[in-house]
């Protein structure tokens, strides 16, 4: 390197308009024509739930659903999703209702350090949405791009059986005890009034 | 459930209006422990409530200390974690998320050399580009620093040399990535490249130019960090043994692969407090560290720990990195944020040694295990990390639960200039415990007994000592043994299978929290403090520096809170993320979180309910011992009507004094000997655990693919079921990982050749056996509720048992890890070429016809079983130290009684003549003895 002359390792690329609907809302930021779409919404969508793990396709964290489809932003310049609908894990739940695949990853231990989450949320819906009843098998070829290094995948699966039972309208969510609305009474029953006449 | 408490007397309690609403006044509440108003869990909830103090659940070690402040609110069940939420929304934030306004970039310049001087660094042409805000050098911190006291040898960036390719020099920030980026090739360093080591047994020898210098204390001119030497019980009893295995094995390393990459966030604020956010397991080590490198007080750093996108121990160490971004956001005056890409968390490591362990065991006539020799060669890399502490545990760790007649270990740790090595999951104990447990399984197959009862009739007892002086306490190995041999139908498998499928079992036995904190200041400074405060809203928030890393550890904290105030555990809040407000945690490793961070949080509710219970004795009239705090109501225990609710209570305690608050704190109590070495290993429990893994082994390529595993591990008592049964899964899957796919290879020039998730093979779904897991509860006495470790223990058996089921699929055993197809294959082609064979179909199975001595250890384990039951009720509470199965009297000192029993931490010279390959350390001189260093 010393005496070389020096080269400029990435040349400057213009910035466009970059529009898509994200979640729902359509959004136009000021993007380099290069920028990879990972970055975009991290950085300029404000999708800081689109995790980076590894950068090269191999782990998944950054899966998000473009036109349906689970894709890995990492690997999707944002110019190829422009114009697109694309859904991260900021876009599952229903205002302050989680949808069913968040609350079986939580009530089931689907989810531990929590980092790969957003990524088997993602790929987990897209199964749903097509095939409401898949085998175990179905759901690890499914996820079989996402890697998770705490659950061993194996609650990951069941959490995703549980929310297909839900989505097949089999049953209801799980743990009510855990829903997302408190106990209103949080000191306790009302005190009894005393029985007439009871002695203390 | 029948009645409950009645409030009336007389009253139906089942009365409904024609509406459906229960009758106002008489209504019945639920029983003590029911977990609230909520009618769906009382049935159940009777069962956790201990039989002491009402319920209906039997403890399986007697009375437990903490059964009176059981109320079956949450302790024992499936517990959704409190953080979930975030985590499956995306609101969690970890270390790149952290955002602040103006925040600028910060990248590294790191070394392309493995080992060199560095002569000069110039930045000037980095600092004229437009949009640079800051440019550091080695010369910007000159304070060394290291995870423990004794080996402080890091610094922020290369001071005088780099010792691994990918170790720090310098470091910039500019406004965006891409500046950044172009400012680090901009930096023009000039080296003078050293002769690098990267085969660990080279590390043994005498070199120019050491990778550290430990001036008095440097042995020889070597690159061995560490180097230890142990030596309990009699030596002779390994003389004419009835078998004895000798296996001499390799261990690659292995990185934790946690997928959130490093991030650090610095930011010095307008009070010239340094804000860091980092995504760290142990907070205070980094605090302690930055504070000194930085040269500020501690009490001027602010360390906020983000969420943690896991750890395993690769997030334990203070990191040079979060040093760089603390000094370029000095420098800028703005926030600088670093985020590694994965070849950056390759090189930074910290994964489990390279090792070369050799184990030499023995058993005698009556199959009692005379003697364990264990040489440990670990490489370390470049720099100390937790190695001196990894050096000890590849010994230490392996002295249980087994009864021994000798244990002998050499160990010795190596600088390389490679990625530096530390602690992982299972730290140290992980290759020691599988070279052991398929020697315990050959020899089982020379004694022609069945491997299980093998273990069975040599286990330590509870409440026992191990031969290096561990106190056991709680002791769940048998339970776990006859759990994971009635689950999978062990004695109709095992060398009954056909080719290609087998069958294996291991042991593993860990620490529950390490009894000497890592500041090394024993016994005086709590090792966990829990805060909790409440205020007027009934609401509680409880103050923890516990770094949770996806374990549950907050989860966990909140549960015994909610159990002691027998309250929803909605209406617990626990804040962990920052240093300013949560009391000193030493951090989330060694297994230590839930034992002694929840000891901690049950001690300072105890405290708040004391409060409470006082004001409603003020009020009611009642003395606490006769009031019972729970479903958010206190009342007279004989007459359930008589009460308050607990706001009633606590507004009552909080007159003339406001907020309630309570601190409670946890120290391991003092135990152990006194030789060098002696608090290794200690701790104030152990958990013990034991698998049986399935494999099928496809003869024709070496492929393993592990089938189904039955883990049962010994966690003293589930705080939360689900999460102790996620560890015991997630441990499978890392420890598979080791043993079949996963290893960090550096190819014939010392590079590491595959620093990516792509190659470096990280199990996937398809991957993952279906695993049984078998919760075992010992009920600790000093536990949490009972509880010990359930986080980095149930690793180690899954190696050993894998291992095993191959040589009991193809009778070849391969020992080097990882087990990959080609040198299986290449086993399995040899013992084809040893046997004649042209068809690997044709390969002999190992098959079993039981000596006498079977039986013999059928009724020693009938025994122990009893023995272990009264020891457990502590109906028996005889002394009980290792020893005893050979016949020696636990109440007198063994060195009386047997000739030639010693405790040693040095070789005599004798003994130098005969010493391993780590041994070999010890024919070097330290420098003080050479009449050199400084």
């Amino acid at each position: 390197m010393v005496g070389e002359e020096h080269v400029s390792m990435i040349p400057a690329a213009p910035s466009e308009v970059w529009s898509a609907e994200v979640n729902g809302q359509s959004q136009e930021v000021l993007a380099p024509s290069n920028a990879i779409l990972l970055d975009v919404l991290r950085d300029k969508a404000g999708c800081l739930g689109v995790k980076r793990g590894c950068d090269m396709g191999t782990c998944g964290c950054c899966t998000v659903l473009i036109d349906g489809e689970p894709r890995l932003s990492c690997l999707t310049m944002a110019q190829d999703a422009s114009g697109c609908e694309i859904t991260t894990v900021e876009g599952l739940a229903d205002g302050a209702h989680l949808a069913p695949i968040q609350q079986c990853f939580a009530d089931h231990g689907g989810s531990q350090c929590g980092f790969c989450t957003p990524g088997f949320l993602i790929t987990s819906q897209a199964l749903l949405t097509k095939n409401p009843n898949p085998s175990d098998k179905e759901i690890a070829c499914a996820i079989e791009g996402n890697l998770c290094r705490c659950t061993g995948y194996q609650q990951i699966i069941e959490s995703i059986q549980a929310a297909a039972s839900i989505h097949r309208g089999e049953s209801e969510l799980a743990n009510p005890a855990s829903d997302a609305h408190p106990d209103p009474h949080p000191s306790g029953p009302e005190e009894p009034t005393m029985p007439p006449g009871h002695a203390r | 459930m029948s009645g409950g408490y009645k409030q009336q007397p007389g009253g139906g309690g089942n009365e409904t209006r024609k509406d459906g609403k229960r009758v106002a006044g008489k209504q019945s509440f639920s029983p003590p422990g029911s977990g609230g108003s909520k009618p769906e869990m009382s049935p159940r909830d009777l069962d956790f409530i201990p039989e002491t103090v009402g319920g209906k659940e039997k403890q399986p070690a007697g009375s437990h200390i903490h059964d009176r402040a059981r109320t079956g609110t949450t302790v024992g069940k499936r517990t959704t974690l409190v953080d979930a939420n975030a985590k499956v929304t995306g609101q969690a934030w970890y270390g790149d998320d952290v955002r602040l306004p103006n925040a600028i970039i910060g990248r590294i310049v790191r070394s392309p050399h493995h080992y060199a001087k560095v002569k000069s660094v110039d930045t000037s042409k980095a600092e004229k580009l437009p949009g640079v805000l800051a440019v550091a050098t080695g010369d910007d911190a000159p304070n060394s620093f290291g995870v423990l006291p004794v080996t402080k040898d890091e610094h922020a960036m290369a001071v005088e040399k780099v010792r691994h390719v990918g170790d720090l020099v310098a470091c910039v920030a500019a406004i965006d990535e891409a500046t950044a980026r172009e400012a680090v090739s901009l930096i023009e360093v000039e080296y003078e490249v050293l002769d690098s080591i990267h085969d660990m047994k080279k590390g043994l020898e005498d070199v120019d130019e050491p990778i550290h210098w430990r001036g008095k204390y440097h042995v020889g001119t070597t690159n061995v960090q560490k180097r230890v030497f142990q030596e309990f019980g009699d030596r002779s009893m390994v003389e004419n043994p009835n078998a004895s295995y000798h296996g001499k094995w390799k261990f690659m390393g292995v990185n934790h692969g946690f997928t959130e990459p490093h991030a650090v966030v610095a930011h010095w604020d307008s009070n010239g407090r340094l804000q860091l956010y980092t995504p760290q397991q142990v907070p205070h080590y980094a605090h302690r560290a930055l504070a000194t490198v930085l040269d500020v007080p501690m009490h001027q750093v602010n360390v906020i720990r983000t969420f943690v996108g896991g750890g395993f121990g690769g997030k334990s160490d203070p990191f040079p990195h979060e040093m760089c971004a603390a000094i370029l956001s000095r420098k800028s005056g703005r926030p600088v944020r670093i985020t590694f890409d994965r070849e950056e968390v390759f090189w930074v490591n910290r994964g489990r040694h390279p090792s070369h362990i050799e184990v030499q065991m023995y058993a005698d006539e009556e199959a009692r295990i005379s003697g364990f020799d264990i040489d440990a060669l670990i490489d370390g890399g470049g720099f100390a990390s937790f190695g001196h502490v990894t050096s000890y545990y590849n010994g230490v760790l392996a002295t249980a639960p087994y009864e021994l007649g000798s244990f002998h270990y050499t160990g010795a740790r190596v600088w390389t200039n490679k990625p530096a090595s530390g602690a992982m999951r299972g730290h140290g104990a992980v290759n020691t415990r599988c070279a052991v447990e398929v020697g315990l399984d050959d020899m089982s197959e020379q004694l022609q007994v069945d491997p299980i009862d093998l273990r069975l009739a040599n286990l330590l007892p509870p409440h026992s000592r191990t031969i290096s002086g561990f106190r056991i306490t709680s002791n769940g190995m048998r339970q776990a043994l006859q759990r994971v041999r009635e689950g999978s139908d062990w004695d109709n498998k095992f060398r009954k299978l056909p080719l290609g499928k087998g069958i294996g079992i291991g042991c593993g036995f860990f620490i529950s929290g390490s009894g000497l904190p890592i500041h090394w200041d024993p016994n005086k400074f709590p090792h966990a403090t829990v805060h909790i405060q409440i205020d007027m809203d009934g609401g509680v928030t409880v103050h923890t520096g516990a770094a949770d890393i996806g374990q549950g550890s907050t989860t966990a904290v909140a549960q015994v809170v909610a159990e002691v105030l027998a309250l929803p555990i909605e209406m617990i809040h626990v804040r962990s993320h920052e240093s300013d407000t949560s009391p000193v945690d030493l951090g989330s490793y060694s297994s230590r979180v839930t034992f002694m961070n929840a000891n901690a949080a049950i001690r300072a509710a105890l405290e708040i309910k004391e409060k409470i219970l006082n004001a409603a004795w003020d009020a009611l009239g009642y003395h606490p011992d006769t009031l019972v705090l729970n479903d958010r109501r206190i009342y007279y225990k004989h007459d359930p009507a008589i009460g308050m609710s607990y706001l009633q209570a606590l507004h009552k305690a909080q007159e003339d004094k406001g907020a309630l608050i309570a601190s409670g704190a946890y120290r391991s109590p003092p135990m152990g000997g006194v030789h060098k070495g002696a608090a290794a290993g200690l701790a104030p429990a152990y958990s013990f655990s034991a698998y049986v893994a399935e494999v099928d082994v496809d003869i024709e390529t070496g492929l393993i693919k592990c089938t189904d595993v039955w883990a049962a591990h010994d966690c003293g008592k589930a705080l939360n079921p689900m999460a102790v049964e996620g560890q015991i899964i997630g441990s499978c899957h890392m420890g598979l990982g080791q043993v079949l796919s996963e290893q960090m290879v550096y190819g014939r020039t010392g590079h590491l050749q595959n620093p990516n998730l792509l190659e470096y093979k990280i199990p996937s779904v398809h991957e993952m056996p279906n695993v049984t897991p078998i919760i075992i509860e010992s009920c600790d006495p000093e536990g949490p509720f009972g509880a010990k470790e359930a986080g980095e223990g149930p690793l180690l058996p899954i190696l050993p048992a894998v291992v095993n089921a191959v040589y009991d699929a193809i009778g070849i055993r391969v020992n080097d890890l990882p087990l990959t197809p080609d040198k299986v294959w290449a086993a399995i082609a040899k013992k084809m070429k040893l046997e004649g064979i042209d068809d690997p179909a044709d390969l002999p199975v190992p098959r079993l016809d039981f000596s006498e001595l079977q039986s013999k250890l059928v009724a020693r384990a009938a025994e122990h079983e009893t023995r272990d039951k009264r020891r457990q009720k502590s109906e028996d509470t005889d002394a009980y130290v290792n020893g005893v199965l050979f016949g020696f009297d636990p109440n007198v000192p063994l060195e009386d009684q047997v000739e030639g029993w010693m405790s040693s931490d040095k070789p005599t010279p004798e003994q130098l003549a005969e010493l391993g390959l780590a041994g070999t350390a010890w024919l070097k001189e330290e420098q003080r003895n050479m009449g050199g260093g400084n």
